[in-house]
Order: structure tokens, then sequence, then C-alpha cells
């Protein structure tokens, strides 16, 4: 028995971990999405510069270093990169849209390539957070914990910053009708800036928090995009709690589909969607009612 | 609405006499390339077919071209059924996969219709990968090329294949045009410009959908089979969205929603990507570049471009005309 | 021809449609007015299918279509005009009507022949531009024509089904009083045994085509008769003048 729930704590931690690292990645892809209807493909890239990032100055400045900068970095990236592409195509519709972030996706992969090579890369896991800790009577990594920590103190502060601020409304108005916010006299095109930014370096973020489980290689980017789109178009474009409900969906269907029926396992996870799409097109928790 | 221009003909003409002309004096190298750009025009004209004129922008074509192939090899392989009637099967599994997807996604819009293609298309790709039918990870070999001995043709020597291939665009063409000009063409033209309306009108835009949609795989199945005939190998990540995202690429580059350009594309990309790989391991980066800046140029494509130029040309005239006139 | 038994629709608290009865007899030209959030337009997206009442019944031709689709009951005879363009914007006026046409002769899924060059779209696209004298701009793209030729396209496409009623929103929404003028002298052209229902604004034009008039309020009918009996109305001055003024 203790063994079975040994089991389950284990898978269930399993879940958790792969749903943060997604939250922290689609989230920002669907507020985006959800202010700007923006839809970026190359936010896949943004997390392997991130990975790529935290890896390289790790070897400089210690995990820690990485840790912090590799986000202000992607940051960076995206802002270059909004005043470059995305700010005249917002306008363009989807297809403009996909079309020049996967000519992105392109350009992100052979420059991974060009500088840091087609090898995978690993960094060490911080000293801090080294080892294993017993839990409910199982045994488990302290920085895959700390990763399902770190996801849920982002969620938090998101919570926080998006239900009891004045930048959240905001941002809750613009979401919900971009018109009345801008009639509101909202700073729409910097609010957009700040959201778009925003989302890069939680990309960023999340790529650098996987550094040290996942090996970093130039296709990481492309390897997240699907199940990250997945998450979102699920959860319903737009919206904070779709993302973390799609999140908790995609990790805890693809752990213990794994384990439970591995003969379907792959296909389990697309067969939802399609079954969300069909039932309600729009995803389950959309912004817009 | 879907016409023939004196300069899509002209292109068309040029085209085929370029590479029938071509398939009589290239090498054994060429000749490869050439059936390369020929099953990949077939592909991204059945994908303009729906994206370009119905505004169905699809990123499930790889897989529906992978199940093709792989219903073609399977068939012939393990079936042992001819080539012909293998290829007649894959191509109908093909079309009635599309058909399916085309009639669930029907509801979704823009980016959702995307996305479900896209759903659809990994779904495949992931079966296809898993199952041990099909050879995993490791693909299946040994796709057996149609025997036209009969009429003297001998398809395993590489400048009859790329002969037959080319033949096989002209088909697919010819089909793609045809439905075009159809009151299924027509509809789809119309539900892209205004899909409420047409319902309001009185047409079961679902079906009209679906059956376009199926249609446009039906073909993808067909590129399938003869990339499965080409190489004599085929593995799962010919089914994978970025397949469908280069033929995306490919018709965006050709002129979308003109038939004739995505050829043109196919053309451009095959050899561009020979030439640039030639020369550096990073074509792929080159090549999005050169789709960033054709799709921030506004411009729809390199055909769509002369397409559009050469109506200014033509309109100018009668503009001074009336000019002079006032 | 075409009746409504106690429709009624509210979105939330609000009563869009407040049991609304209606009966149109064959050939009967009738003209809906009331002001602006009377429920006029939501009555025509029931009647059409696009929004489904809470209660009551649609019947066309005597049939129960209340539960119809939208397809359905345009196959069954019923077409209508939007009080915004609702048009194909990238093709040419002749192929607006023609797909119309050909949608509404079933051709619309065939995979064999061109139905804009078959007799019978051609004779229907010939007809209809006659009647709403569009036959001069056949070949002209939508995108190039002026807004009042848009909106005669917009009535056209919807005749070109060869509808037995025809439901019209605000068909010279827009457009000067001139063109609202000709516009009517077309309406009254049309043939005999066609069942028109029109929305207006205008009063004066209204009175000119109308057989029977109906004044919608908050979602109610609260009048139902002819135009004399309308125009001599002292509750409908007192009611609605006031708000088509102000309009």
């Amino acid at each position: 028995m203790t063994a079975d729930l040994g089991f389950w704590v284990l898978q269930t931690l399993n879940a958790l971990q792969l749903s943060m690292l997604l939250f922290l990645l689609s989230v920002g892809l669907t507020v985006i999405f959800g202010l700007m209807h923006f839809v970026n493909l190359a936010h896949g890239s943004l997390y392997a510069f991130g990975a790529y990032m935290a890896a390289s100055l790790a070897g400089v400045l210690g995990y820690w270093g990485g840790f912090l900068l590799a986000p202000l970095a992607v940051a960076a990236l995206g802002a270059v990169l909004y005043f470059t592409l995305i700010r005249s195509q917002r306008r363009a519709g989807p297809m403009a849209q996909v079309l020049i972030t996967f000519g992105l996706i392109f350009v992100a992969v052979d420059a991974t390539r060009l500088i840091w090579g087609d090898l995978p890369i690993g960094i060490a896991v911080p000293a801090v957070f080294e080892g294993q800790l017993a839990l409910l009577g199982v045994t488990y990594p302290i920085y895959r914990l700390f990763i399902i920590a770190l996801g849920l103190a982002v969620l938090a502060v998101l919570t926080l910053v998006l239900t009891r601020t004045q930048v959240g409304a905001m941002i809750r108005a613009g979401v919900d009708n971009d018109q009345m916010a801008a009639c509101l006299g909202i700073n729409v095109e910097r609010m957009f800036f700040l959201v778009f930014v925003v989302g890069c370096a939680l990309a960023g973020l999340a790529g650098a928090v996987a550094a040290p489980v996942l090996s970093v290689t130039p296709d990481m980017g492309l390897q997240i995009l699907i199940p990250t789109l997945i998450v979102i178009v699920i959860g319903g474009l737009g919206s904070l709690k779709g993302a973390v409900a799609g999140s908790l969906i995609f990790g805890f269907v693809q752990t213990f589909g794994a384990v439970l029926l591995p003969t379907f396992n792959s296909v389990l996870i697309y067969a939802l969607l399609a079954a969300v799409l069909v039932i309600r097109p729009e995803g389950l928790l959309p912004a817009k009612g | 609405m879907f016409a023939h221009t004196p300069l899509r003909l002209t292109t068309l003409t040029l085209l085929a006499i370029g590479s029938l002309a071509y398939a009589f004096v290239a090498g054994f190298f060429g000749l490869e390339i050439l059936a390369e750009i020929a099953i990949l025009a077939i592909l991204v004209i059945a994908l303009d077919l729906v994206a370009g004129f119905g505004g169905m922008v699809s990123l499930c074509h790889g897989a529906l071209m992978g199940v093709g192939a792989y219903a073609f090899t399977v068939a012939a392989n393990e079936a042992g059924l001819g080539a012909f009637p293998a290829m007649m099967l894959a191509v109908a599994l093909s079309a009635a996969l599309a058909f399916v997807i085309g009639a669930i996604c029907a509801r979704s819009i823009g980016i959702y219709f995307i996305m479900a293609t896209l759903a659809f298309g990994q779904m495949a790709y992931s079966f296809v990968f898993q199952s041990p039918l099909f050879g995993g990870d490791d693909g299946l070999s040994g796709a057996p090329r149609p025997d036209l001995t009969a009429i003297g043709i001998d398809l395993t020597d590489s400048r009859a294949f790329a002969i037959y291939a080319i033949a096989m665009v002209a088909l697919t063409y010819l089909v793609a045009a045809a439905t075009l000009r159809s009151g299924l063409g027509r509809s789809l033209v119309g539900l892209h410009h205004n899909e409420k309306r047409l319902r309001a009108l009185g047409l079961t835009v679902w079906r009209a959908k679906a059956t376009a949609f199926a249609i446009s795989g039906a073909l993808a199945g067909l590129a399938g089979c003869l990339a499965a005939q080409h190489t004599q190998y085929i593995s799962p990540g010919l089914l994978s969205w970025t397949v469908s995202g280069e033929a995306l690429v490919v018709v965006i580059l050709g002129g979308l929603g003109t038939l004739v350009g995505p050829i043109v594309g196919a053309v451009l990309f095959v050899v561009l990507k020979h030439e640039i790989s030639a020369i550096t391991p990073y074509w792929h980066a080159i090549v999005g570049l050169i789709l960033i800046a054709v799709v921030m140029s506004r411009a729809n494509g390199v055909f769509g471009f002369v397409e559009a130029r050469m109506a200014a040309r033509k309109s100018k005239p009668v503009l001074q005309k009336a000019n002079a006139d006032a | 021809m075409l009746e409504t038994r106690t429709l009624t629709k509210s979105f939330g608290p609000i009563h869009v449609t407040k049991g609304v009865s209606l009966r149109l007899e064959k050939g009967e030209r009738r003209v809906i007015l009331g002001p602006n959030g009377a429920g006029k337009t939501t009555l025509f997206n029931q009647l059409v299918g696009e929004l489904t009442p809470d209660s009551g019944t649609i019947l066309l031709d005597g049939a129960d279509v209340t539960s119809l689709r939208v397809a359905d009951r345009a196959r069954l005879g019923l077409s209508r005009s939007y009080q915004k363009n609702t048009l194909f914007d990238g093709l040419t006026i002749g192929e607006n009507l023609g797909l119309a046409a050909a949608v509404a002769l079933g051709k619309g899924q065939g995979l064999w022949r061109d139905p804009l060059q078959s007799a019978e779209v051609r004779e229907t696209v010939r007809e209809v531009a006659a009647q709403v004298d569009l036959a001069a701009f056949l070949d002209m793209s939508v995108k190039a024509v002026s807004y009042g030729i848009r909106r005669q396209l917009e009535v056209g496409i919807a005749l070109a089904t060869r509808p037995k009623v025809i439901l019209m929103d605000e068909p010279t929404s827009g457009v000067g009083p001139e063109m609202s003028k000709g516009f009517h002298r077309l309406l009254k052209a049309l043939p005999r045994d066609l069942t028109v229902l029109i929305i207006e604004h205008d009063m004066d034009l209204a009175f000119d085509v109308a057989d029977t008039i109906t004044v919608l309020n908050y979602g109610e009918v609260v009048f139902d008769g002819l135009p004399e009996a309308a125009r001599q109305s002292q509750m409908l001055k007192d009611i609605y003048l006031g708000a088509w003024e102000d309009a």
C-alpha cells in the first residue's frame, strides 16, 4: 500500500513539475495573445535562449548569476523583437504573425547552433538544492521541488498583480476590450510593451530553471512549443486561469498517461485537445465570456 | 474568383516546357532535384487550394502527406497490393482523414483553425511514431515504384521517374483548377470572404469546408505516395508539423491564392535549399530571413508581386486616359 | 406565408422580443417601424435562425421552422438582407449575385460544372441585376463601387436566391433621400407574389411602400394595421414620432 501511495506521490510531483514549467511559458504567451492578439510561435525560442544564457552565465557567475541574468537577457531580446517585428505586425492578422514568428524560429535555431554548437550543454544543479528529500514515503530531488515552488510563487505574484494593482486592472480591461481600454485613457502602447517583455522574461526564467534538468539543445525551443500551444488552446487564449488549468491538465495527462496507458500516451493529449476544440472551440476558460 | 489570366497560362507553359526540357538533359542529381520539386509542388498546390482560396490555413498537410506515404508503403509491402491500387487506397485514406479533420475544424476560425489542424497533424505524427506496424522512429523502407514496363517505361530510371512526377503535378494542377471553378470552389472563395452570408443563402458550410479539405487532403496524399516512391524510405518526420510549416512558407514565397505561384515557390525553395546548403550549414536561417522579409514587404510572394505589377501596368493607361479626358 | 406565435427572447434580464405574433399573407408588404433598440433586428435574426428564440413558434408557408438551422430555412425560400453590408468583398457584383444564385439553386457543393456559367444562374443574375438596377455594374469589383451601389447589391444578393419571403433590414440606411426614393420605386416594381418584410427608419418612405405596418417598442408589438390607421394613431405620434425626429 505504501509502495502504491509512493507511486502516486511521485507521479503527482512529476506532473506538477511539468505543469509549472509549462505554466511559466504559457502564461506570457497567452496574456500577450489576449491583450495584443499576437501569436508568437517564437516563444519557445525565447525559452531556449534563456536556457543557453543560463548555461553560459553559470560557467562564469555560478548558477544564481545565470538564473537572475538569463530572464533579463531574454527580456532585452524581447524588447528588440518588439520594436523590430512585433509592433508593426500587430494588426497583420494571424497568418502573417504565424509566418513571421515561424521564420524567427528558423533563424533562432540556426543562431544557437552558430553560437553554442550542435552538442547538448548541461549545467549542474545549484549546491543548495542538491540531493533528495524524503517526502510522504518517497525521495524526490530537491531541485525539482524548487521548480514547483517557483511556479507557484510566480502564479501567486501574477495573480496579485492582475487582481490587486492598477496595472493589473488595466491589463484585464485591455484583454476584455482593447477599445474600451484606450478610451479609459490607458497608454495601450506602453502596456503592450510591458506585457510582452515580462512574458519574454518569464519564458527566459523557464529556460533557466529547466536547464539543469533537461539537456540544452538547439531544438529545445521547437520541442516545447507544441505543448505550450496545447496548454493555451485547451485553457482558452488570453486567460491566466486558462493557462493554469491548461498547464495542470497537460502535466497530469502527460505524466500519468506515460505510466498508466503507455501505448496511447502521445496520442492522448492530442485527442484531448481535439475534444476540447470540438466541444468548446474557445478553450475551457476563455478570457472573454 | 479563380481565373486563368494570360500571365498564369504563360507561366504554366514555361514551367511545363522548362521542367520537361530539363528532365531530358539533366544528370542524376538534377533529376533527383526535379522529382523533389515536383513532390513539393503537389503538396503546396493542395495547401494553396484550402489556405489561399478558402482561408483555411492548415498546419496538418505534412501529416496528410505522411499518411498517404505510410498507407501506400504498408498497402504495397504488407498487403501486397500493386503500386497503383495502393496509391488509390492511400489517396482515399488521406482524403477521408482530411474530410473528418475539415468537418471537426469547420467551426474554428483564424488562429483556432490553425491550432486545431496542428493538433490533428501532431496526433497523426504521434500515432505513426509509436505504432510498431509503422516501424516507429526507424521508418519503413522498400516502397515500390509503379511498374509501367508494359508500355515501355521503366520508373526505376530517375529520368522516367522525374517525368512521371511532373505528369502528376500536371494532374494535381488540373484537379485543383477544376475544383476552384466548380460550384464547391466558388463557394470556397465565398466562404473566405463572408461565411455568415453564404450560410444565410442556404449553404451547408461545414460540408463545403470538409469536402474542399478532403480534395486537398487527397492531393497531399498523392504527394506522399510519390515521396515514398521517390526515396523508397519514409520516416515519421514526414508527418511533423514543421513539414506543414515549410509547405506554408513555400506557398507564401510563391504567392498565396494564385495556384501558379506556389509551383514557382516550390522551384525556388528547392533550388535555393540546395544552393545555399552547399555554401553554409545554416540555410534554415536564410530561409527564415527571406520569409520574414517577404511577409513584411506585404507583397503576395514572388508570383503575386509580378501579377500585381502587371495588373498595375495594365490599368495605368486607362487611368491616364481617364485623366486626360477629364 | 410567414407567421410567428408569441415569439420571446431575452438576454439576461432584458426582453428583446416579447410575445411577438405576426402573420404575413402571400404577397404582403409589411414595414416594421420602431425606435432604436426596439428589437427589430433581433426579430429578424430569430426569423432566419441566426438566433434561437426562448419560446414561441415560427411558421414558414405553414411549416414549423423554429428548430431549423439558418441554411435549411434559406432553402425553404426565406432570404434576408443586412443593415450593415454583408457582401463578398473581393468579388465582382456579377460574381456576388452569381454565387448567391448558385448556392440557392443547390449548386454550391457541385464538383463538375462552373455554376457561374450555367444558363439558370446567368438568367437569375440578369433578372436580379435589372430588379435592383445593377446591370451596368456587373463586372465591377465590390471594392470599386459607391456605398449606394453596395446597398443595392446587399438586397440583390438576397433576391438572387429567388425567395418566397424576403426580409430587408433598413435597405436604405446611410444613403441620401433621393437614392432612398429611387430604391423604393425598385421595391414597388418587385413581383407581387413575393412576400416582403422591411425594417425602415424613415416613416414617410415606410408609408410609401407598406401594405401593412407593425410597430415594435421594447420588443413588443404596439401597433399592427393599415398605414392609414398608423398615420392617424395619436398613440404612435406621442410615443414614437419624437424618437424618430431625434434620430
